[in-house]
């Protein structure tokens, strides 16, 4: 009951007009973000980050977490009118949504889409709002093994996350690690691998790398696409209210339900993130459907599906970037720099020192899933026209955004020109078939494991001595289980295909 | 086309340089005194599982390249335009050093147009076109500026022309 008396004392403390109105404008640059192909929501909310600067903690993390919501869940109207996800978590929602769209049914597929968004996102947010004070309680007693322990899993991820091509997904994270090795190392200062140069003695910053290796790399791959076709002309019917009954809206409940519980668990695990929940939550409800040969030509359950699925993936991920300070995908990344240019550090003392920003981050997310609701129903048109501004010019304005977004951060010219050698990195990780996701989620967590794991030593002498804790043991024993399951999985595949191949 | 076909090899023969260099940069740092496991420890035991990945990867596409070869020219992936890359990237690194001596305004002004022209394509290069394309320009620089200037208390680089109001 703490919980839900701390929960409406944000929802009260949060209800100013000028944080509505700083809520309700986040959402609609999220939406706008998340709906242009090659503009995503880790862009969004690492070019809101700098205008946060100015406002008060809460404030701002209330208007990055308004910014997460509108972008991903605005990948669905591009998604459904254009045939093009917005986002990588919208995908699965071009596979009915377009094909409802050609049959007249755009504004019915929005409908579907927006709506069960809405009602993911909020499973969610009650999720997240009741555990994670619960886990941070459990995560308050964590000595350095344990942490070692949550890194080394969350590391292990990656490997999951490359699988189709194990290796390179593997290797792509370790550039991340090796990144993180310049600069000081942790606990004896001693500087690494700067070659000289001093503004690298405090390491690459974690906010020019990210926005580097998230904006700037989409421009120089824009740069590089020889002109395709033109957007079409998009039609939309008017139809009344969402377009669908209150009958069909109650046969799509259990399925909306699955889709969350699948898109909350998702978002849990660190690495993972919105565009695998989507896919995932699409072909278990297909496997499920009564109908499954109905989906890929316009049935609204696949919509349903992998809407609700990413936007519940939002409070997931939520949890292990609040209590453990450990983000799970791009965007919770850049979430995380927003607390770092608060002179916050996410993690289980947030919930002890700064409640008060917390439980306002709880409210905040129901707050802006309505605003998302209210905001793409009646705007939907508008939407469609900013689809129309050509990317030649919106690309440019982004890049200075993004220098000027790296600038503000440290007043330091130097970040600036990082934003540019980790744009080419992104760039040649895009040309090399390298995922830029293991690079990232290494990059943050890297620092993190290092740290743990010699802060652990310190205090228990030898790494036995990890093994009497016996959190630190489930996790160390999960981590071993996912590489081994990974590899033999990959073997296994690899296999498969070699005789496929000589048949 | 070079990229799908050797871009495999190329990854696995940089990453075992990478390493390798990291493994031996990593034998010069200091030991620690206080602890078994120093500064020295962690480049270390990644540069070896790099190493051990990538040459594996390299044997891996070194036996498929064959294979890999014949699928690709099935198959040609779409070509990319890398002029316009290479402009665009030089015009983003003229930028960021010209940003901090020359200021933002200046520096902005010159790159917009300059960028947006690049990057559009021929049906948008009239005369019509320029001409917005310079209205946005000097509106958004000018905006962006003193937004950061008085909305967030942010002076970005001002260089040889500065505004005081």
């Amino acid at each position: 009951m703490e919980a839900f008396s701390s929960l409406m004392g944000a929802f009260v403390s949060i209800c100013t007009p000028s944080s509505l109105l700083l809520m309700a404008a986040g959402v609609a640059v999220g939406i706008i973000f998340g709906s242009i192909p090659g503009l995503s929501a880790s862009m969004a909310v690492a070019l809101f980050l700098p205008l946060t600067f100015s406002m008060s903690a809460s404030l701002g993390m209330n208007t990055l977490v308004a910014v997460y919501i509108g972008g991903i869940s605005g990948g669905l109207i591009s998604a459904i009118l254009l045939n093009m996800p917005g986002t990588a978590s919208s995908i699965a929602t071009t596979f009915d949504g377009y094909p409802m769209a050609k049959k007249g049914e755009g504004m019915r597929a929005l409908g579907f889409g927006i709506v069960f968004s809405f009602l993911g996102s909020v499973f969610s947010f009650i999720v997240l709002t009741f555990f994670a004070p619960m886990l941070a309680d459990v995560a308050l007693k964590f000595t350095p093994a344990e942490n070692f322990g949550i890194c080394l899993f969350a590391l292990t991820m990656v490997a999951v996350l490359a699988s189709g091509n194990m290796l390179k997904g593997v290797l792509a994270g370790m550039l991340g690690l090796i990144c993180t090795f310049v600069g000081m190392a942790p606990i004896d200062g001693t500087t690494r691998f700067i070659f000289g140069i001093s503004d690298l003695k405090g390491g690459f910053a974690q906010l020019p790398t990210l926005i580097g290796i998230f904006a700037v790399s989409e421009i120089l791959i824009f740069a590089e696409k020889k002109n395709e076709g033109k957007i079409q002309k998009i039609e939309i019917k008017p139809v009344k209210g969402f377009g669908f009954s209150l009958k069909e809206f109650v046969q799509q409940l259990p399925n909306a339900l699955r889709s969350a519980l699948i898109g909350t668990g998702i978002g849990i695990l660190p690495g993972i993130g919105g565009s695998t929940s989507g896919m995932l939550s699409y072909v278990t409800a297909k496997n499920m459907s009564k109908h499954p040969e109905e989906f890929g030509k316009g049935c609204p359950d696949g919509i349903v599906a992998t809407e609700t699925a990413n936007n519940a993936t939002i409070g997931g991920a939520m949890i292990p970037l609040l209590v453990l300070g450990i983000p799970g995908d791009g965007v919770t990344a850049m979430m995380l720099g927003g607390f770092l240019i608060h002179g916050l550090s996410a993690g289980p003392l947030l919930f002890v020192k700064n409640a008060d920003v917390v439980y306002g981050i709880f409210a905040a997310c129901m707050i802006c899933s309505a605003f998302m609701l209210i905001i793409e129903f009646f705007g939907i048109r508008g939407f469609v026209q900013v689809l129309r501004i050509p990317q030649h010019i919106l690309m440019p304005l982004i890049l200075v955004l993004c220098c000027v977004g790296a600038y503000a951060t440290n007043n330091r010219i130097f970040d600036v020109q990082s934003i540019v050698l980790f744009g080419v990195i992104g760039y040649l990780y895009h040309k090399f078939g390298l995922p830029t996701t293991p690079f990232v989620l290494c990059f943050l967590i890297g620092s993190m494991l290092e740290t743990y794991l010699r802060r652990g030593l310190m205090q228990y002498k030898t790494f036995g001595a990890f093994f009497t804790r016996p959190i630190f043991v489930v996790f160390f024993a999960i981590a071993c289980g996912v590489v081994a399951w990974s590899v033999w999985k990959e073997v296994k595949a690899s296999k498969a295909k070699k005789s496929a191949a000589v048949k | 086309m070079f990229f799908k076909k050797y871009g495999d090899i190329v990854i696995s023969v940089f990453f075992m340089a990478l390493s390798a260099v990291m493994i031996y940069a990593a034998t010069l740092l200091p030991k620690s005194k206080v602890m078994e496991i120093g500064p020295d420890f962690m480049p270390t035991v990644v540069g070896i599982a790099t190493l051990i990945l990538s040459t594996a990867l390299l044997i891996i596409s070194l036996k498929n390249l064959k294979t890999r070869i014949a699928e690709v020219d099935a198959n040609p992936p779409a070509d990319s335009d890398y002029k316009r890359m290479l402009i665009s990237l030089i015009l983003i690194l003229v930028y960021v050093f010209a940003l901090k001596p020359m200021g933002f305004i200046v520096t902005t002004l010159v790159y917009l147009p300059i960028q947006m022209y690049v990057l559009a394509d021929a049906e948008h290069r009239t005369r019509k076109d320029i001409i917005v394309l310079l209205v946005i320009d000097v509106i958004f620089t000018i905006a962006v500026f003193f937004l950061f200037r008085y909305g967030f208390k942010i002076v970005l680089p001002q260089g040889i022309f500065t505004i005081n109001l």
